[in-house]
């Protein structure tokens, strides 16, 4: 695959599909955001996003991650 | 047969609490919140009552991120059930089968169960069932938990699985190499633990988890063995060891969906287009402002106010009529009744006979016997022989004022007076003219005393129910009670329990739509979008959902703070959540609204306090932020939003009941010893009235006793001796005091205590007469009213602890006795300097008063301001980790 460009999912559009490929923080916040689906090249869709706080569709679930958060999980298109 | 336990384990939102009720007919609680159970429930299955099922709490993996998840954890691993039926929603699958990997590890027979099948077909997806329970080595069943469909096939698979006692080794979901060390440290752990939780405490070790590890009492020889391999695996996979782990589980559930499920083309599901709406930008508030309008415009204005008045003025007052024709009829035989004024005429007519010298003491008794029994002849004659003589005497009453039921004087519009001086004449408003009956004759009077009696009485209904407290009394009468059981029992605890069981139908439909907005996953949403504002207060968006909840009851809104993960914003949360009025406060915004504007009809009034009430959460969320121990950016947001769906009836209503439920046990328990305490301390006292001797006894069946003899009551005694504590806030009384200690039991006994205390009896916060009581006790002796202070005092009882009930969860939701005193004492200290602010600057810039209080008011906001303002300190993490173990 060709290097893309990494940015944070907090930047990442509506109806745009991303895949994780790093996550920022402490070893409890990466596990927790691991298992919920935020793997390496997990594919990330967005749903809505509103001033950086976004709702996305993960590994078939559908959440909620408010900027901070989102900000933590780097992503390329 | 021997008895099998099974554990129900799952992610939230799976329906696994659907299927426990289900399986076992208990009344669980069923929600659409994730994390909802947070303790784990016990039953028995309804067909076989050798098998116990325990529902655990949902999670999404067994690592302890959150204290649901350590529960679970626990219990799977030390507590060993017979087997684990381990749900999944198989519209979230590939979510949900992360958990499986890991029950599969943990040493148990498992049997996995498929709920939400129906909907899945929906969307147009296939999963083939077989091929799954080959890849993951256990029984797979198609379930539907809430239309109760293959539940038996599900159970009895387990229950042989659990007979069986074969456990699988756990999916082979690691790469080769990944499998080649955890192989390795199977060898150094395979000694020190169960044969069937060898491959379960290899990941452990793989994992670094030194707390499940530690259970091993490895040697250090052992573990700087293990931590070569997992070096080295590290070092070639360039990846932290937990890391590794978690993306090889999904790597291998990626396998295993791609080989199990026909996906159909994805398209924007439902639930998406509504998110893309309610969660938006511009539109999300908005839309939540017009949804809450409409939840508080039914639940408080509307259909909740005539429940409570239902409950307040019927089953605990004077009784109530179930036909809606009797109701109706009697209301017009009782306006027309009311349209005579009797009482008024009769008033007026002996204050007019006194002026003119005639003695009415003996007939204002037989007026009085004739109220209670129209028949009595004696008093019949008495007051034809009254009215004879004053007829010929020429007495004539002329303007007696007219009166509304609640004792307000009216005027000419029908409109009641709302104020009324320090001699309780009305007070008009220019152009404002009072409602008079213009002559009242003796033939006039002597009707009014013979008719007065004859009001329509609800019992004469054939669809009259009479009252709690009025049917306990007949019992009470018939057994024989004493005096004093009868008081003890009436006044003490059935007016205390019921005046809180009288908000119990406001409540039921606050809930009733709070608990649709929940379950039905509106109030994720909200939880997200409010997220946006609450974060600049330093608190989590899952804050809001308490506080929402706080606004029918704090009882269950202290308890919906379960949800929050962080400890931190929960304890925070669990802190101030009370601060919002809830149904209780009413009658006092009500009290004081009606001294300051003479009425609380107004729209803005309740959306006010509710804004107060917000703004003393954030001031003070703004405050504790910069505490040590509350210190710290809240836990970054990130939260499942469920799919929306309308709740069936049941889940819906166990929703409402659990919330209800919670309230009324605290009702029977902390409120009704509280109520039994306060009774004493305000019908016992020493009898240092004037002819007294001092005794101490039950007042009012002392001899001599004055009529309102709480003056010389404990309860008088105790708030004499705190009152020094309001000084500064304005209201130096007893009363004061005592009413805020008697609201303690319910918020609203401020204003019932006050209506005992002056004497007023049974008036309501709606009687003109009781808001100029309350006026005149912040009255000086020159006649000026100190709003700041009325003001103080209300603010005080509106932010301190709240009532017993609510204080009791708080204490267990903080489950330490460090943290619940300082919730409390924060709480109350809080609302103590508000009240002082207050006051004091009230004093200052409308009255022109300066002292020592002045100062420290001026200190103490300077203070809040300069917390609020300070920039963040720095504190180290090291001490967060500190105080996190010491918490």
């Amino acid at each position: 695959m060709a290097a893309s460009a990494q940015l944070p999912l907090a930047m990442v559009g509506p109806d745009e599909v991303a895949r994780v490929t790093r996550i920022r923080g402490d070893a409890d916040l990466r596990q927790h955001l691991a298992e919920l689906g935020f793997v390496d090249g997990a594919e990330v869709k967005v749903i809505s996003r509103a001033a950086g706080d976004v709702i996305v569709s993960v590994k078939g679930a559908r959440l909620a991650l408010n900027r901070s958060m989102a900000s933590r999980i780097s992503v390329s298109i | 047969m021997a008895e099998t336990t099974i554990g129900l384990a799952g992610n939230p939102n799976c329906g696994k609490t659907t299927l426990f009720n289900e399986l076992t007919g208990s009344n669980g609680y069923v929600g659409n919140w994730p994390g909802v159970t947070v303790e784990k429930k016990q039953a028995t299955w309804r067909a076989n009552r050798d098998v116990t099922f325990v529902d655990l709490p949902g999670i999404y993996s067994l690592s302890p991120y959150t204290p649901e998840e350590v529960v679970s954890r626990d219990y799977v691993v030390n507590d060993r059930p017979d087997a684990i039926i381990n749900l999944v929603d198989v519209t979230n699958l590939e979510r949900n089968l992360y958990l499986t990997t890991q029950l599969l590890e943990a040493g148990r027979p498992v049997v996995v169960g498929l709920n939400m099948c129906d909907l899945l077909n929906e969307k147009g997806d296939v999963i083939d069932a077989s091929a799954l329970s080959a890849r993951l080595g256990v029984p797979v069943v198609e379930v539907s938990a809430l239309r109760n469909t293959n539940l038996d096939v599900l159970v009895n698979k387990a229950v042989a699985a659990g007979k069986a006692g074969k456990v699988q080794p756990g999916a082979p979901c690691f790469s080769s190499e990944v499998e080649g060390a955890l192989g390795e440290i199977a060898g150094i752990v395979s000694g020190s633990c169960d044969a069937n939780l060898v491959r379960w405490y290899s990941i452990k070790v793989f994992e670094r988890d030194a707390e499940a590890v530690r259970a091993l009492h490895l040697s250090s020889a052992q573990l700087n063995q293990a931590e070569k391999i997992i070096k080295a695996v590290e070092k070639s996979r360039d990846d932290d060891a937990e890391s590794i782990i978690t993306s090889d589980r999904y790597d291998w559930i990626g396998e295993v969906m791609a080989s199990c499920v026909k996906k159909a083309p994805k398209k924007l599901s439902m639930s998406e287009k509504i998110d893309r709406v309610v969660t938006s930008r511009v539109l999300g508030l908005p839309i939540f402002v017009v949804v809450m309008f409409v939840v508080y415009y039914i639940s408080v204005s509307t259909v909740g106010t005539w429940g409570t008045d239902w409950a307040n003025d019927g089953v605990f007052g004077d009784g109530w009529l179930w036909n809606p024709s009797d109701q109706a009829a009697y209301e017009v035989a009782t306006e027309e009744f009311d349209a005579n004024y009797y009482g008024d005429k009769i008033d007026g007519f002996l204050a007019a006979a006194e002026a003119d010298g005639i003695a009415t003491d003996e007939v204002g008794a037989a007026v009085e016997t004739l109220a209670e029994d129209p028949e009595d002849a004696d008093a019949q004659a008495v007051v034809t022989a009254f009215a004879t003589e004053a007829d010929a005497a020429g007495v004539v009453a002329t303007d007696v004022p007219m009166h509304d039921g609640d004792g307000n004087f009216i005027d000419a519009d029908d409109e009641v007076v709302t104020r009324i001086d320090a001699e309780g004449n009305p007070v008009l408003a220019e152009g404002q003219e009072l409602a008079v009956i213009d002559t009242v004759s003796a033939a006039d009077f002597e009707e009014a005393a013979l008719a007065q009696g004859g009001a329509p009485a609800l019992e004469d209904y054939g669809s009259f129910v009479p009252s709690v407290p009025s049917v306990i009394e007949g019992w009470l009468v018939a057994a024989g009670a004493s005096d004093f059981v009868q008081a003890l029992v009436l006044d003490g605890i059935v007016a205390g329990v019921g005046a809180v069981l009288g908000f119990i139908p406001q409540m039921l439909v606050l809930f009733v739509m709070l608990c649709f907005l929940e379950d039905c996953g509106y109030m994720s949403r909200v939880a997200f979008v409010m997220d946006r504002v609450f974060r600049r207060f330093g608190l989590s968006g899952k804050s809001f959902i308490p506080m929402l909840i706080s606004s029918g009851c704090g009882v269950p809104g202290v308890m919906a703070t379960k949800t929050i993960e962080n400890e931190k914003d929960r304890r925070m949360t669990a802190m101030l959540t009370t601060m919002i009025p809830c149904g209780a406060k009413t009658p006092i915004i009500a009290l004081v609204m009606g001294v300051l504007i003479g009425g609380s009809d107004a729209w803005w009034v309740a959306p006010m306090f509710y804004f107060l009430g917000l703004a003393a959460i954030i001031v003070s969320a703004l405050m504790l932020k910069k505490t040590k121990m509350f210190a710290g950016e809240p836990a970054p947001f990130v939260m499942e939003l469920p799919n929306y769906h309308f709740p069936t009836l049941k889940s819906w209503w166990l929703h409402v009941w659990e919330r209800i439920s919670a309230y009324l046990k605290k009702a029977t328990t902390i409120i009704f010893a509280a109520s039994v305490v306060v009774w004493f301390l305000l019908e016992f006292g020493f009898a240092n009235w004037e002819g007294g001797n001092g005794a101490f006894g039950f007042m009012s069946l002392m001899e001599g006793a004055p009529e309102y003899y709480t003056d010389y009551s404990l309860l008088a005694i105790v708030g004499n001796a705190i009152a020094w504590i309001f000084a500064p806030l304005g209201a130096d009384s007893w009363q004061a005091a005592a009413a805020s200690i008697n609201a303690l039991i319910a918020k609203e006994n401020l204003v019932s205590t006050f209506g005992v205390i002056y004497g007023i009896g049974d008036a309501t916060e709606n009687s003109v007469t009781m808001w100029s009581g309350f006026a005149g006790m912040f009255t000086d002796a020159s006649g000026i009213l100190h709003v700041g202070a009325m003001c103080a005092f209300v603010a005080f009882n509106m932010l301190d602890a709240p009532c017993f009930a609510a204080i009791g969860t708080i204490r267990r939701q903080m489950d330490s006795p460090k943290w619940f005193w300082f919730a409390i004492g924060y709480q109350c200290v809080f609302a103590w300097c508000v009240g002082l602010i207050i006051n004091q600057l009230w004093e200052l810039f409308v009255l022109g008063n300066f002292g020592l209080w002045t100062v420290v008011a001026f200190v103490l906001l300077a203070g809040m301001i300069f917390q609020i303002a300070r920039p963040m300190p720095k504190t180290e993490q090291t001490d967060d980790k500190i105080l996190a173990q010491l918490a």
